[in-house]
C-alpha cells in the first residue's frame, strides 16, 4: 500500500462521509438492527409475563446451551446469539454494498473516474484502493455497530436481571470470517453491476440481490429449518472466503481502461 | 527523442467505426501542437491512444518513447491531461481537489498546497480556493483542471478543447499560459480544437484532421507553401480595369489573388491609370482557416 492508494481510501471514505445522503443510508440499517430491534425486544420481554406454560414450551425446544438458568435471561441469550448474527449480516453487505456503487459508479457518473485513469497508477491500484476503501468502512461500520449493540444490549440486561451475558463464540467467527468475506463478496458483485449501471442508484438497487441468501438464513433460523451454529457459520465463512477471492480475481480481471471509459 | 510519435496510428472501435486512420506525426520537444477538426474528426481518440487509454488497432505511438499502450503509468507521469470528461470533485474545494490530484503523482501535502497556490494564483482562482467545486462556474472548472494537469510539472500536457465554455477574456489568459508553459517551460503542448482561429494563435505547428484522416500537418509557412501559396489584396476603389481578375465583394470593394506584397504596386498603378480612386489597400495571408477550407474542399466548416 503505497501513499498514492492510502490518497484515495481517504478521498473515497471522506466522499461518502461528507455526502448526507449516504451517511444517513449507512447509519439507519445499523441502528435499527443492533440498537432499536434488541431494545423492542428486551422492552417486550419485560413488560410480557415469560413463565406462562407456552413459554416454557418453546424454551425446551431450544438448544441445551442456552437452557437453564431464568427463562428472560433464557431469551436474551437466544437473541443475543441466535437472532442477532444473521440480522448483523446485513450490515457489511449494505456498508459495502453502498460505498463500493458511490466508490465506482459515482465516480463513473460524475466523470472523475477518467480523470483518475490519467494519473500514475495502474488500474490494479486503483481498483484496489476503491476495494479496500470499501472494505475498510464496512468493516468499521460492522466493528463499531457490534460495540454499539453490545454496549445497549448488556445496558438494558443489566437493568432488567441484574446480570450480564456473554456473546458466543459465534461473534468472533462473524466479525473475523464471515462478515469480511461477505463484504468482499458484495463489493466485488456491487462492481460487476457498476460496469453496466449508469448510476449509483441502479447499482445500489442490483446490490439488493445481495441481501437475498441472508435472508433465507434468517427465514431458515425463524422457521426452524437451519439453526445457525458455529459450524455451520464456519462453513459459510470458508465458502464465503473462498468465494470473494474467486470473484475478485475475476473482477480486477474486467477492469480494463476501454470498458471504463465506455459510457 | 520526439516528444510524441505517431506511427500509421489507426483506431476502429468494435462497432467498426475507425475513428483515427494511418496517422503519422512526429513532434519535438516545447512545440505547442494544434492538432484541428470538426468534432468526429478523431481527436479526442488520438489523445486517448497517446495515454494508453485506448489500444492501437493497427501502428504505434510513443510518448517521449514509452508506449503508452505498454506503460501507461509511466505516461502517465509524464504528462498532463485536460479533457471535458475528466472532472475533479464536486465535494472537495479548489485547493483539495489540487492537493488530492498532487498527492496521487506523488507529492508530499505541503508540496501540493505550495504548488497548488501558486497555479490557483496564476489561473486567478486563488480568491475561489476554499470554496466546493459545486459553486465554480464552467470557466473556474476548466482553469482548475488546467491546474490540475500542471500539479506534477509534466513534460507534455494534451489538451482536448480547454476554452469551450470559456468567456473571451478566460480564453485569452488560458491561452497566454499556453504560450508561457511552451516558452519558458519548454512543456510540450497537444492541443486539440476546432476553434482554428485561436489555434493560429498559440500554436507553432498545425495537423489538420478529418474523420480520422491527417490531412496536412506543418508549421502555417509551410502549410501555406503546400495548400494555398500567395496572398488575398483588397482594395476599395471606384472603378476597376476590365481584364483585371478580381471578385467583387461589397459595392466598391474588389478581391484580387496575388502571388506577394510586390504586386500591389503594379495593381494600384494601372487602376488609377485607368482613372480610378483608391480609397484603401489591404492584403492578407491565408488564415489557418482558409487552408482548412481549401483541404477539405469546403465540406464541413469548424468554427
Amino acid at each position: 500500500m503505497n501513499h498514492q492508494m492510502t490518497a484515495i481510501i481517504k478521498k473515497d471514505i471522506r466522499g461518502i462521509t461528507s455526502n448526507k445522503r449516504m451517511l444517513t443510508t449507512l447509519l439507519v440499517v445499523p441502528i435499527v438492527l443492533t440498537i432499536f430491534l434488541p431494545t423492542v425486544y428486551i422492552v417486550i420481554l419485560r413488560f410480557v409475563p415469560t413463565e406462562g406454560e407456552d413459554m416454557l414450551k418453546l424454551l425446551k425446544m431450544l438448544p441445551l446451551s442456552i437452557q437453564g438458568g431464568e427463562s428472560t435471561q433464557n431469551l436474551i441469550r437466544l437473541m443475543l446469539n441466535y437472532i442477532l448474527p444473521v440480522f448483523f449480516l446485513l450490515i457489511p453487505i449494505m456498508a459495502s454494498s453502498v460505498m463500493a456503487a458511490a466508490s465506482f459508479v459515482g465516480e463513473k457518473e460524475k466523470r472523475t473516474l477518467e480523470t483518475l485513469l490519467y494519473c500514475p497508477l495502474s488500474l490494479k491500484q486503483i481498483f484496489r484502493s476503491k476495494v479496500m476503501a470499501s472494505f475498510l468502512l464496512s468493516m468499521f461500520v460492522s466493528a463499531v455497530s457490534f460495540a454499539a449493540m453490545l454496549l445497549v444490549l448488556e445496558t438494558e440486561t443489566y437493568l432488567i436481571t441484574g446480570t450480564f451475558l456473554l456473546p458466543d463464540i459465534k461473534w468472533l467467527l462473524i466479525l473475523l470470517l464471515v462478515a469480511p468475506s461477505i463484504s468482499m463478496i458484495s463489493i466485488t458483485l456491487t462492481v460487476r453491476v457498476s460496469a453496466k449501471a449508469q448510476s449509483v442508484e441502479d447499482a445500489q438497487q442490483g446490490a439488493v440481490f445481495l441481501l437475498m441468501p441472508v435472508l433465507l438464513l434468517i427465514i431458515g433460523q425463524f422457521t426452524g429449518v437451519l439453526l445457525v451454529s458455529a459450524w455451520i457459520l464456519l462453513a459459510l465463512g470458508a465458502v464465503c472466503a473462498l468465494l470473494a477471492a474467486l470473484l475478485l480475481k475475476r473482477a480486477i480481471g474486467r477492469f480494463q481502461y476501454e470498458a471504463l471509459l465506455k459510457s | 527523442m520526439n516528444a510524441v510519435t505517431l506511427n500509421h496510428l489507426s483506431k476502429t472501435y468494435p462497432g467498426g467505426k475507425t475513428a483515427v486512420d494511418s496517422v503519422s506525426i512526429c513532434l519535438a520537444p516545447g512545440e505547442v501542437f494544434g492538432f484541428l477538426g470538426p468534432n468526429g474528426a478523431g481527436k479526442t481518440t488520438t489523445v486517448k491512444l497517446l495515454n494508453g487509454m485506448l489500444t492501437p488497432t493497427q501502428g504505434s505511438c510513443l510518448v517521449f518513447d514509452i508506449d503508452p499502450a505498454q506503460n501507461p503509468q509511466q505516461t502517465h507521469a509524464l504528462s498532463g491531461v485536460v479533457t471535458e470528461h475528466a472532472q475533479m470533485y464536486d465535494t472537495l474545494t479548489g485547493i483539495q481537489n489540487l492537493i488530492f490530484y498532487g498527492s496521487i503523482y506523488g507529492l508530499t501535502e505541503s508540496e501540493s498546497q505550495q504548488r497548488g497556490t501558486l497555479l490557483l494564483k496564476e489561473l486567478e482562482l486563488f480568491d475561489a480556493k476554499d470554496q466546493k467545486l459545486a459553486a465554480y462556474s464552467t470557466g473556474m472548472r476548466q482553469r482548475l483542471s488546467l491546474a490540475r494537469a500542471l500539479i506534477h510539472e509534466p513534460r507534455i500536457l494534451f489538451l482536448d478543447e480547454p476554452t469551450s465554455g470559456l468567456d473571451p477574456e478566460s480564453a485569452q489568459n488560458v491561452h497566454a499560459m499556453i504560450r508561457r508553459l511552451a516558452s519558458e517551460k519548454g512543456i510540450t503542448v497537444f492541443l486539440c480544437t476546432h476553434q482554428l482561429r485561436y489555434a493560429q494563435e498559440i500554436c507553432t505547428r498545425y495537423g489538420l484532421m478529418e474523420e480520422g484522416r491527417l490531412l496536412a500537418d506543418g508549421t502555417l509557412a509551410s502549410l501555406r507553401a503546400k495548400v494555398c501559396s500567395g496572398m488575398t489584396m483588397t482594395i476599395k476603389t471606384s472603378s476597376i480595369p476590365a481584364g483585371l481578375p478580381c471578385r467583387q465583394t461589397d459595392t466598391c470593394t474588389f478581391e484580387l489573388a496575388i502571388a506577394s506584397e510586390e504586386d500591389i504596386p503594379r495593381i494600384v498603378r494601372r487602376i488609377v491609370d485607368a482613372g480610378g480612386d483608391v480609397y484603401h489597400v489591404s492584403a492578407k495571408q491565408p488564415s489557418l482557416e482558409d487552408i482548412y477550407f481549401r483541404l477539405t474542399g469546403e465540406k464541413e466548416k469548424p468554427e
